[in-house]
């Protein structure tokens, strides 16, 4: 597809069709992310969808999807590029056996036959019809050097190898970063991206998830799982649930056939929201001591429903 | 700086006279309106929205909205700020009025030229040019130029316990500039470590008897380090008042500079602020700390405070390779015996153990206190932390131990 026909409504209308339910500004800046050829670095809580909106975009876009997932560590030699030392090893042997031009075998072990692509230079370099999508996961996970890297790549779309020369993209890739903010991203880079932050989704919202994701869920036990977690997501926990725990437990309770939400199924299945022994002990503690109404929490209030 | 109605109205109207018809001028206009309430924006980034703004119906003021902010904000924590600012100063413009009028991008040539928008060097020439006729040098369009401060040298031997608000105000930069360097320090020379990955002959040579001598696979040796981690546990008690607000703010630059770094503070209980100061915003996130803190300006009770740590945070985040970082006055309320319990556990978890007693400059203290008598035997260094010069010392330290 290409980006130039779409419009903020029908980025909204195509990422629903593949079950993405996005907001008016989330859409809004996707759109311009794809028009503008520019990065968009989408921060947020976890679960609230930013890997799943790249992913998502490809899918609809019909590019390929290039993932680099960030570590600690990572470095050039992963993310950028590698020479593929055993087969220039091998070739040398192959041309002391045949007594090769050696001048030859220098200038071409070092072409790009012997070049192992990595990620960035995979996406750089693509050649199908459409760009492809490039995924730059959990940015804030990489060292602050690897930022560095990339501000060539996402600034001029092209890398520079020293024994080749500097590679440009055919297609500008369209780029997406993520970031759980376990530590600021340098304003360097973030300067050259649009920048978006994913709030956890309204109830209204998250009913709609719920519903388009699972289309055979009851009304009812949607609506009760949506009160559950806005409600929980303003109390102490650890680590607040986000919208792929909401998604779960409604899987979860789907399987298990439930219609509705009592106390019981909420305490069994109580897993699927909260991952951290702490703050299962923290509710279950609260429900015993009675400091914590469940059907209160299961309740749709009226404010919700703006 | 508080942002206020009056603040973001005063800030809207000090930039009118930069506005001109047409939306390079206006956004610049509005961008710099935004540099006065603190939110950096640079030139690049209003090329950007101005260049962006024919792709949505600006009459829209969602759309608008969302083009302009993801466009010129890099955080989360500015989206207040931006929205006020967005309220009152596309407001004044009658927005809902006449917006194609204010806001065309392609209008008639104008002697300004500023209108010529469009094409990119058109975009520069307009943004000199408006510059130009406003009489503000294009320097001054880039990003606010943090004031320096000269008597620093003064500063760098008082003690924190003396200074009023205005020092504070220098020394806070002070240290997060010297946070900044430590960290940046380290890097450099992890770099050279991962850098330094050659081909190791004798490793390949070895693994190429299984192919008969031929070189296949190439080994690689890495001068691998492996980065430590601080743990810092700050003291917030009531005895530590006068301290705990640099201290945090060290705290603070340290955590942001550097990987790994977890933040706890402590009074009579300990609670988890690493979270909490991951915001480039120390003002407001002193604010959420001394907020959410139970015992802030309370008693000490540094024994419990241990425990707790070392119940529920030293499993995962003290290894053999951490550094933890104390600071505290040794002042305890509480049970002496449990503390050294604590210390000796701790001890046990961690390679180095640093003490920070701000009482320890002057001349005639003894570390007599019950509670720092305790803790003394166990750790590796017993350091003071009184004013910057002593920052600088730590920060020296902490870096050989984590690079």
């Amino acid at each position: 597809m290409n980006p130039k026909q779409l419009t903020i409504e029908k980025v909204q209308e195509i990422l629903r069709r593949e079950q993405y339910v996005c907001d008016r500004a989330l859409a809004t800046v996707v759109y311009l992310s794809l028009v503008m050829g520019k990065p968009l670095l989408l921060e947020g809580e976890a679960g609230v969808g930013k890997t799943e909106i790249a992913k998502v975009l490809a899918k609809v876009l019909d590019a390929k999807l290039i993932r680099l997932q960030c570590y600690e560590g990572l470095d050039a030699n992963t993310a950028l590029y590698e020479w593929n030392y055993p087969k220039q090893m091998l070739r040398i042997k192959l041309e002391e056996v045949e007594h090769g031009d050696k001048q030859k075998v220098e200038t071409e072990i070092f072409t790009q036959d012997y070049l192992i692509k990595r990620p960035l230079l995979e996406a750089i370099q693509s050649d199908g019809t459409n760009p492809p999508v490039l995924l730059i996961d959990e940015i804030d996970r990489a060292d602050m050097e690897f930022e560095a890297f990339l501000l060539e790549v996402l600034s001029d779309f092209q890398i520079t190898i020293p024994e080749i020369g500097t590679i440009s993209a055919k297609h500008r890739p369209y780029v997406f970063l993520t970031s759980n903010r376990t530590r600021e991203i340098h304003d360097a880079l973030k300067r050259r991206c649009l920048y978006h932050w994913i709030e956890y989704p309204t109830f209204e919202k998250e009913y709609e998830i719920i519903t388009t994701k699972f289309p055979q869920a009851e009304a009812n036990m949607a609506k009760q799982i949506c009160a559950f977690m806005q409600r929980v997501r303003e109390m102490n926990f650890y680590k607040r649930p986000g919208v792929a725990e909401t998604l779960d437990w409604a899987s979860a309770l789907i399987a298990l056939n439930r219609k509705g939400l009592d106390d019981k199924t909420v305490v069994e299945t109580m897993g699927c929201v909260f991952k951290y022994r702490e703050d299962l002990h923290h509710l279950k503690e609260q429900i015993d001591g009675k400091q914590l109404n469940l059907e209160a929490l299961l309740r749709v209030s009226p404010e919700m429903v703006s | 700086m508080e942002i206020t109605q009056e603040t973001v109205a005063s800030a809207v109207n000090s930039v009118a006279s930069v506005r001109g018809r047409g939306t390079l001028p206006n956004m610049m206009a509005f961008a710099r309106a935004l540099k006065q309430l603190g939110v950096k924006v640079s030139l690049s980034q209003v090329i950007d929205a101005a260049r962006s703004a024919d792709l949505v119906d600006i009459a829209e003021k969602q759309d608008f909205r969302a083009l302009l902010r993801s466009n010129m904000i890099l955080q989360k924590e500015d989206f207040p700020v931006f929205d006020m600012v967005f309220d009152c100063f596309w407001r004044e413009q009658s927005y809902e009025r006449v917006p194609m009028e204010t806001l065309e991008i392609q209008g008639t040539p104008s002697e300004s030229g500023a209108e010529e928008g469009g094409d990119e060097e058109g975009l520069e020439e307009a943004v000199a040019e408006a510059a130009a006729k406003e009489n503000v040098p294009l320097e001054n369009l880039e990003e606010f130029s943090i004031p320096t401060y000269s008597p620093q040298e003064l500063l760098n031997c008082k003690d924190f316990s003396e200074m009023g608000v205005e020092e504070s105000r220098a020394i806070a930069r002070a240290i997060l500039l010297i946070a900044t360097k430590i960290a940046t320090q380290i890097s450099r020379r992890k770099k050279i470590g991962r850098k330094g990955s050659t081909v190791d002959p004798r490793w390949t040579m070895r693994r190429s008897m299984k192919y008969g001598g031929e070189i296949v696979e190439l080994v690689q040796r890495k001068r691998r380090i492996k980065k430590t981690k601080v743990v810092l546990l700050c003291d917030v008690s009531g005895s530590m008042d006068c301290y705990s607000r640099f201290l945090i703010q060290f705290m603070y630059g340290l955590q942001n500079e550097l990987w790994g770094v977890e933040t706890f503070v402590f009074s009579t209980s300990l609670s988890r602020i690493t979270h909490l100061i991951r915001t480039k915003d120390i003002g407001n996130a002193l604010e959420k700390i001394s907020g959410s803190i139970l015992g802030w300006s309370g008693g000490t009770n540094i024994g419990r405070s241990l425990h707790t740590f070392n119940r529920s945070f030293a499993p995962s985040m003290v290894t053999h390779r951490s550094v933890v970082v104390i600071i505290s006055d040794g002042w305890d309320r509480g049970d002496v015996s449990l503390l050294e319990r604590e210390m000796q556990d701790l001890k046990r978890r961690c390679k180095k153990i640093i003490w920070l007693n701000p009482l320890l400059a002057s001349d005639n203290y003894e570390p007599l206190c019950k509670g720092m008598q305790a803790a003394l035997p166990y750790l590796d260094l017993f350091l003071s932390v009184h004013n910057v010069n002593s920052l600088v010392a730590l920060g020296r330290t902490l870096q050989k131990m984590v690079a």
